[in-house]
């Protein structure tokens, strides 16, 4: 790895930026350790008077787990398929001489500019025509193909980047393109993979508009809904919802850690590779 | 991979499998917006006692966050499978329902051993169309009217003003002492048009309105009573008598109530139901406030209508639904005697006759609606939906004061126009 | 296995690889679009069965319709403004982030996290960030004297665009460092010790080798980011619904009020697939210019 001293001025820059990024979680585990008065009568970024579980208490004892739970499956099971789809389809894009494949990266496109409320009617009817309707499974559907496309579009660059050396040996020893493929091509997209991977399960971790158009039962839910339980017509129990946003990224923050891990060997894969 | 597919192939199975059990049940679809407490459970324990009298019938509700819930009946609608039984705001955009045959007429269930005279007979105007009625008016009465920091008056000398001369000047004492007199938060958009409604009310009486929006006896959105309410509105914006930046604050997320809280701010007009979110946000504070309704325009002069509603949410029964016969039981469970004295604990004003509150609030309340001559549909609600949306973005922007009075004017006629020509 | 002839196994290995990818696209992208450019053609108020096919009147009104062009604008604005403002910043933390070592391992973290947190959270938040009453940012300028730069943010028309567009950067700079993070990381560390050895300083490696060796991906940025910005929808609803005044509407937050909330779906519909030609056509003229999304095989 290549280290390089850094200038004072830019650690300065740095500490700036870590304030404003650090501004949200702050605001957001700390309010949630409020009660609903102190976020009306004192400052938004004051510490909390007392520390104060009840929001916790309150948000453990409805349905939590259940829609944690359902995220899980929905979740996993979607940013599985995302990545092996979009990595055989960047491959294809990349690498493979098949003309007929090219006029396809205008369904990319397409898939990139469709603006996702005009979908909402056919996806629900045919969600429920096929029986799956309010359960998690109608939500990995639209899950897997509404990401497919910006996954796909990220790890073709990153399939180009590979030097085609690698290729070219490994169709001399006699691989078939599907071995190249597995052999060679995924192993050295492991960075935008793990890239991809976790900005995929943030999304779709905190999918809003799918979630609650596909299920119906409380327990069917998944997490960004459980929200609701705190946000009526004309108010909003803003500490308790912050507490459930907290604890819903808590989650996410253990699998980022993770995926960095994750690039870190991609990028020591990537240096042998040389 | 694949043995995760599979699995979930197999949970699917069983999933199917399930639902066509429960399906031996009738079963009734029931989808409201009472998504947080205490409506929750008041809906909660009325359907369960439904179901416990009628084992043969299953009931699923569903309960939905109000924004998510506009999005989410409009997709099931647009596919033509919505639910049995569901809530709305009743006026123009229920009449959408009616014209597309959605939702089945209640008329002959309601007259049926006279249930309908159960309800204060307001309640059915915003749900009937060509004297059919089309819904039950279940969660209650919500009405606009001024909400004030008792103390903060009292200190200052102020009195509840009874016309609109001495609100101003009420405004303009509150000024000079560095209070800022309405707090309004109308990135929501709703809040603003209350003064609006009230002040053509006020200013041309009910006819005006519901003649421009009925097209009827020549009325016009051009007649000159809206072109010198928006200037009044002007006026005050100008004076400052509301807070700063009102039109990038959003009312949901307590952004108003906050000034009245800090004492930045003495008044707002806003619903009843702000009455129990303030009580559960800021008991003390709560104690503190006093109501009182929108000025009449002169002393003596006669009293106005009251703006806002007398029933909603409604709840409605689709076309499509197998048992409509249960969902109209289910639906009068919600409303029964004990559901009123549940709903009346609450902090609600069920639309039935017989509720007689206890809570001094409620009662001011309640007597309000009662003393007055009529009472006014939220101008977005009464509406066409389209005419509705350019209500509420002119008069935002007339606040903003980007936009002439008469400029909103021809735009609110012009779009009127357009509709009434389709 | 019996041996293929090389052309055959390409095709059919693209054929295979590609099929569950386009089914899906087909039904879920496709479809809707189909359905959507169908409604266009019709007054519909969104309810049962009531389509009325009214030939081109809302492509008509389309045309005539200013809040659909000032809502363009808009998004122009936005997209022009995100690509300069986000891939530069963006850029710079993911090079700074890549050489810092271990040192950085906490700043990778923390610098990530505007992307982890849902958008309902960052409506609330800059919702009272920007409160001209309560709100930290004018709290803030008030404390270091610069009064007269405390403004309504969200509330003034000539403004709230900028406050939203801001809080968009600040949203989706992590997702382009990320993407950038990646594509350092993809780098052989070999070339930069060879630069070196060669008497190059650090930044003629930069402007000489790294940023050459960038561009594809900063393509993919830009286009990304230029469509993302021209269908974006989330924060603009949750922070200001489009207002004050239309100042903050976007093609998708007036296709939304259209649709849903004026029960007009036809022209709602109209508005959509006005969008998604805008895009495509945008993003077509984009990717031409740059020539490279086409597999140079």
């Amino acid at each position: 790895m290549a280290r390089v001293k850094i200038h004072p001025l830019i650690w300065v820059l740095a500490l700036v930026w870590l304030l404003l990024t650090l501004l949200p979680f702050w605001f957001m585990v700390s309010s949630s350790f409020k009660t609903a008065l102190e976020t009306y009568t004192r400052p938004v970024w004051a510490l909390p008077l007392s520390p104060n579980i009840d929001n916790y208490k309150a948000v453990l004892s409805g349905g939590f787990f259940r829609y944690v739970f359902n995220s899980l499956l929905v979740v996993s099971i979607s940013v599985t398929l995302i990545l092996l789809l979009s990595a055989m389809a960047a491959f294809v894009f990349a690498r493979l001489p098949y003309r007929p494949a090219k006029p396809l990266f205008g369904l990319i496109m397409a898939g990139l500019a469709v603006p996702v409320h005009v979908t909402l009617i056919p996806v629900y009817s045919l969600t429920t025509r096929l029986g799956i309707y309010d359960t998690p499974w109608a939500l990995i559907g639209p899950y897997v193909a509404f990401s497919l496309p910006l996954t796909i579009f990220i790890l073709t660059e990153f399939v180009r980047q590979i030097p085609r050396e690698l290729d070219d040996a490994a169709r001399v020893d006699g691989c078939s393109p599907a071995r190249t493929f597995f052999s060679i091509i995924l192993p050295l997209t492991s960075p935008g993979m793990a890239s991809m991977g976790i900005y995929n399960t943030v999304m779709l971790w905190n999918e809003f508009v799918f979630a609650f158009t596909l299920t119906a039962s409380p327990n069917q839910r998944t997490l960004p809904l459980a929200i609701w339980e705190f946000q009526g017509q004309y108010s909003a129990n803003v500490p308790a919802i912050m507490t459930v946003l907290t604890m819903t990224a808590l989650p996410m923050i253990v699998v980022y850690i993770f995926g960095q891990e994750r690039i870190i060997k991609g990028m020591m894969a990537g240096a042998l590779k040389g | 991979m694949n043995h995760k597919l599979l699995a979930g192939l197999g949970i699917l199975g069983l999933v199917a499998g399930a639902s066509v059990l429960a399906q031996q049940k009738k079963e009734i679809v029931f989808w409201h917006i009472q998504s947080s407490e205490p409506g929750l459970s008041l809906v909660k324990k009325q359907v369960d006692r439904y179901m416990a009298a009628n084992p043969d019938v299953n009931v699923q509700v569903v309960p939905i966050q109000n924004d998510a819930y506009k999005t989410k009946i409009k997709v099931a609608m647009g596919a033509g499978q919505g639910p049995c039984v569901f809530a709305t705001w009743g006026g123009g955009p229920l009449f959408e329902y009616v014209k597309a045959n959605q939702i089945i007429d209640l008329t002959s269930l309601l007259n049926e051993n006279n249930y309908k005279n159960r309800f204060l007979s307001a309640s059915f105007s915003a749900i009937t169309f060509n004297n059919k009625i089309y819904g039950v008016p279940v969660e209650g009465v919500s009405i606009s009217i001024f909400y004030y920091n008792k103390q903060m008056f009292a200190k200052l000398g102020l009195q509840e003003p009874a016309t609109i001369a001495q609100l101003v000047s009420t405004a303009n004492t509150l000024k000079k002492n560095g209070i800022v007199p309405f707090s309004l938060a109308n990135k929501t958009k709703w809040t603003g048009s209350m003064y609006f409604m009230y002040l053509v009310d006020r200013m041309g009486g009910a006819r005006t309105f519901i003649n421009a929006a009925t097209r009827a006896n020549g009325g016009s959105f051009q007649n000159p009573v809206f072109i010198r309410a928006g200037k009044m509105l002007q006026d005050w914006v100008k004076a400052g008598y509301f807070n700063e930046g009102f039109n990038g604050l959003d009312y949901d997320s307590g952004q108003s109530r906050g000034l009245l809280y800090a004492g930045k701010a003495a008044m707002e007009l806003m619903g009843n139901w702000s009455t129990s979110i303030m009580r559960s946000e800021n008991p003390a504070f709560a104690t503190n406030v006093g109501i009182f309704p929108f000025p009449a325009m002169r002393a003596g002069g006669p009293a106005g209508n009251v703006v806002g509603t007398v029933g909603d949410n409604y709840y409605h029964i689709a076309s499509n639904c197998k048992h409509q016969k249960e969902s109209f039981e289910m639906i009068k469970f919600l409303i029964d005697d004990q559901a009123v004295t549940e709903r009346g604990a609450a902090g609600r004003i069920p639309p039935v006759k017989s509720f007689k509150p206890t809570d001094p609030d409620l009662k001011n309340i309640v007597e309000l609606v009662n003393n007055a001559p009529g009472t006014q549909l939220w101008y977005d609600q009464y509406l066409a939906p389209e005419l509705g949306e350019a209500h509420k973005d002119t008069t935002q922007a007339l606040m903003g004061l980007t936009m002439t009075p008469e400029q909103a004017a021809k735009i609110m006629e012009d779009t009127a126009k357009r509709l009434a020509g389709k | 296995m019996t041996r293929v002839k090389p052309k055959n196994e390409y095709a059919l290995t693209a054929i295979v690889f590609l099929a569950p990818t386009v089914l899906l696209l087909l039904v879920f992208v496709v479809y809707p679009i189909l359905e959507s450019v169908r409604l266009s053609f019709t007054r519909w108020t969104g309810l049962g069965q009531s389509q009325v096919y009214v030939g081109w009147s809302n492509w008509l009104r389309l045309l005539q319709d200013m809040v659909f062009w000032k809502a363009l604008g808009n998004n122009l604005i936005l997209a022009l403004l995100s690509i300069l403002i986000q891939l530069p910043i963006a850029l710079a933390l993911a090079l700074m982030l890549d050489k810092g070592g271990r040192a950085m391992r906490f700043l990778k973290l923390a610098y990530f996290i505007p992307l982890l947190v849902s958008s309902v959270a960052i409506g609330f938040l800059f919702k009272y960030i920007y409160d001209p009453n309560f709100g930290l940012l004018n709290a803030v300028l008030n404390g270091v004297g610069l009064n007269n730069l405390a403004k309504s943010w969200l509330g003034d028309p000539s403004l709230a665009l900028y406050a939203v567009l801001a809080v968009i950067c600040w949203q989706f700079i992590p997702f382009h460092m990320l993407i950038f993070q990646a594509a350092l990381a993809s780098m052989p560390a070999e070339l930069h010790d060879a630069a070196l050895i060669d008497g190059a300083t650090e930044n003629q490696f930069f402007w000489r080798i790294t940023l050459p060796l960038l561009q594809g991906t900063i393509r993919t940025a830009v286009v990304l980011s230029l469509i993302g910005s021209l269908r974006y929808f989330d924060l603009i609803y949750v922070l200001t619904g489009g207002g004050p005044s239309g100042s903050t509407e976007l093609m998708a937050t007036y296709m939304y009020k259209q649709a849903f909330s004026s029960f007009n779906f036809g022209y709602g519909s109209t508005v959509a697939v006005a969008l998604i030609l805008v895009v495509l056509l945008i993003s077509g003229v984009v990717l031409s210019l740059t020539k490279r999304f086409q597999t140079e095989v």
